[in-house]
């Protein structure tokens, strides 16, 4: 069996595509039968790195939301109608980009999109802030998670009378330990030698393979379809 | 003019990534609130406001040209990322370079021109509401699974008058967040050695 590992830049290429198609609705409604192929693959790359839980439970939903739509579709009314119909058009247009990304970010290594972004002449000026922005986005969340319990403790919640207190209590400790944090990875940063004048070396080894080709051959066609169709020769 | 010659160092970089990332991430949460068509105008009060006391925060990093520029852009690039439009990125070409000409005014200290750089810079957010105007039929052809009861409602609540209001509500809540985020930085952040 051939081994299933894309390189940076395809991975990213998806990603674009499947927020494009799936979630933005670039292309419009001749996009459709795209939007569904968009709409598996994410669990279908799950499923190649062995998440299978998440692919399945990802694709549940999603199958879930598509069920119910086609069933209820025009069928009901008023407000709750109204918000059924709501949450499952979210949820089919949400998901598919929230676990390609999953996706990206689980397989990725720092090093990997650095050497990605290097190799598509990406100034260092935006490479840098990116990858640190991904790496962030955990962080984030943990000490999100974390001051969060603590002011439940507290009894500082949303919706408890004082919004205000409710969201200032949040949002500072959440910046002062990411100023501290960000103090320690700009040092570690710096003993990987990110400042420095020379240009950097990098051992990570990536670079186009048979999966990649077809990847790139079907975000081709579907770029291809999509303009034909916006232009009026496909209708 | 010593610091215009300076070069961003990686410590530079990496700040920008931290505080776009806290800034994105209020502005995310925030921005699923838009699913509820009645805050879909009212986000372009609630993202300037509360992005305001991050925002803040970052610019008593900010020392050296670019710094904001490239924060425009990388929210640009995180629009397109999560499905939205590319006028994010269009926008934010203009708004973050007249943010810089206000920082490099004020010589990267004074807390006004900071303030003013907060409102500034908040436009990008308008940016995601042009295709609302411009085409709202196209919009719409690709978000019929919301049903049509959300497609009326908002559309109700966007005639063409709504575009400039709110353009000029971003700029105005985003001065808003600035002064908030001022009051904030030193309530909190200046006693703490942080800011």
């Amino acid at each position: 069996m051939l081994k299933f590992r894309l390189d940076p830049r395809t991975k990213i290429l998806l990603l674009v595509l499947v927020t494009a198609v799936v979630l933005g609705g670039v292309g419009g409604n001749h996009m459709q039968p795209f939007v569904y192929v968009l709409s598996v693959l994410p669990a279908a790359m799950l499923l190649s790195v062995g998440k299978v839980r998440k692919a399945m439970r990802g694709m549940l939903l999603i199958l879930m939301a598509y069920t119910a739509q086609f069933l209820l579709m025009g069928k009901i009314h008023g407000i709750s109608g109204f918000l059924l119909l709501f949450v499952t058009g979210i949820w089919s247009r949400l998901l598919p980009g929230m676990m390609m990304g999953q996706y990206v970010m689980e397989t990725t290594t720092v090093s990997e999109f650095i050497a990605a972004f290097e190799r598509m002449h990406v100034p260092l000026q935006l490479t840098v802030p990116l990858s640190v922005m991904f790496r962030f986005f955990p962080t984030v969340k943990e000490e999100f998670q974390a001051i969060n319990a603590a002011m439940k403790m507290r009894d500082i919640r949303f919706g408890g009378g004082n919004m205000v207190k409710a969201i200032e209590y949040r949002i500072v400790p959440m910046l002062s330990c990411s100023a501290r944090i960000g103090e320690e990875l700009s040092a570690a940063a710096l003993s990987r030698g990110l400042c420095g004048e020379r240009k950097r070396s990098n051992v990570c080894r990536i670079g186009f393979g048979i999966c990649d080709r077809i990847c790139l051959v079907f975000g081709a066609v579907c770029v291809l379809y999509g303009t034909a169709a916006a232009i009026g020769v496909i209708s | 003019m010593k610091e215009k010659a300076e070069k961003l160092n990686g410590k530079d970089l990496i700040n920008i990534g931290i505080y776009s990332a806290i800034y994105f991430v209020i502005v995310f949460a925030v921005a699923l609130l838009g699913f509820i068509p009645i805050f879909m105008p009212l986000l372009t009060v609630l993202v300037p406001i509360l992005g305001g006391i991050p925002f803040m925060l970052f610019l008593t990093k900010v020392k050296k040209a670019g710094m904001v520029f490239i924060m425009t852009l990388i929210m640009g690039i995180m629009m397109q990322l999560t499905g939205m439009s590319y006028y994010a990125l269009i926008v934010g070409l203009f708004s973050g370079t007249v943010s810089e000409l206000i920082l490099k005014k004020g010589n990267y200290r004074s807390t006004q021109c900071a303030v003013l750089t907060s409102g500034v810079f908040s436009i990008w957010v308008w940016g995601n509401f042009i295709p609302l105007f411009t085409n709202i039929d196209k919009y719409f052809s690709t978000r019929q699974s919301f049903g049509q009861e959300y497609i009326d409602t908002l559309t109700s609540l966007m005639p063409t008058w709504m575009c400039p209001v709110l353009f000029v509500s971003c700029f105005v809540c985003g001065v808003i967040g600035g002064l908030i985020g001022r009051s904030v930085l030193k309530k909190h952040f200046v006693k703490a050695g942080i800011a």
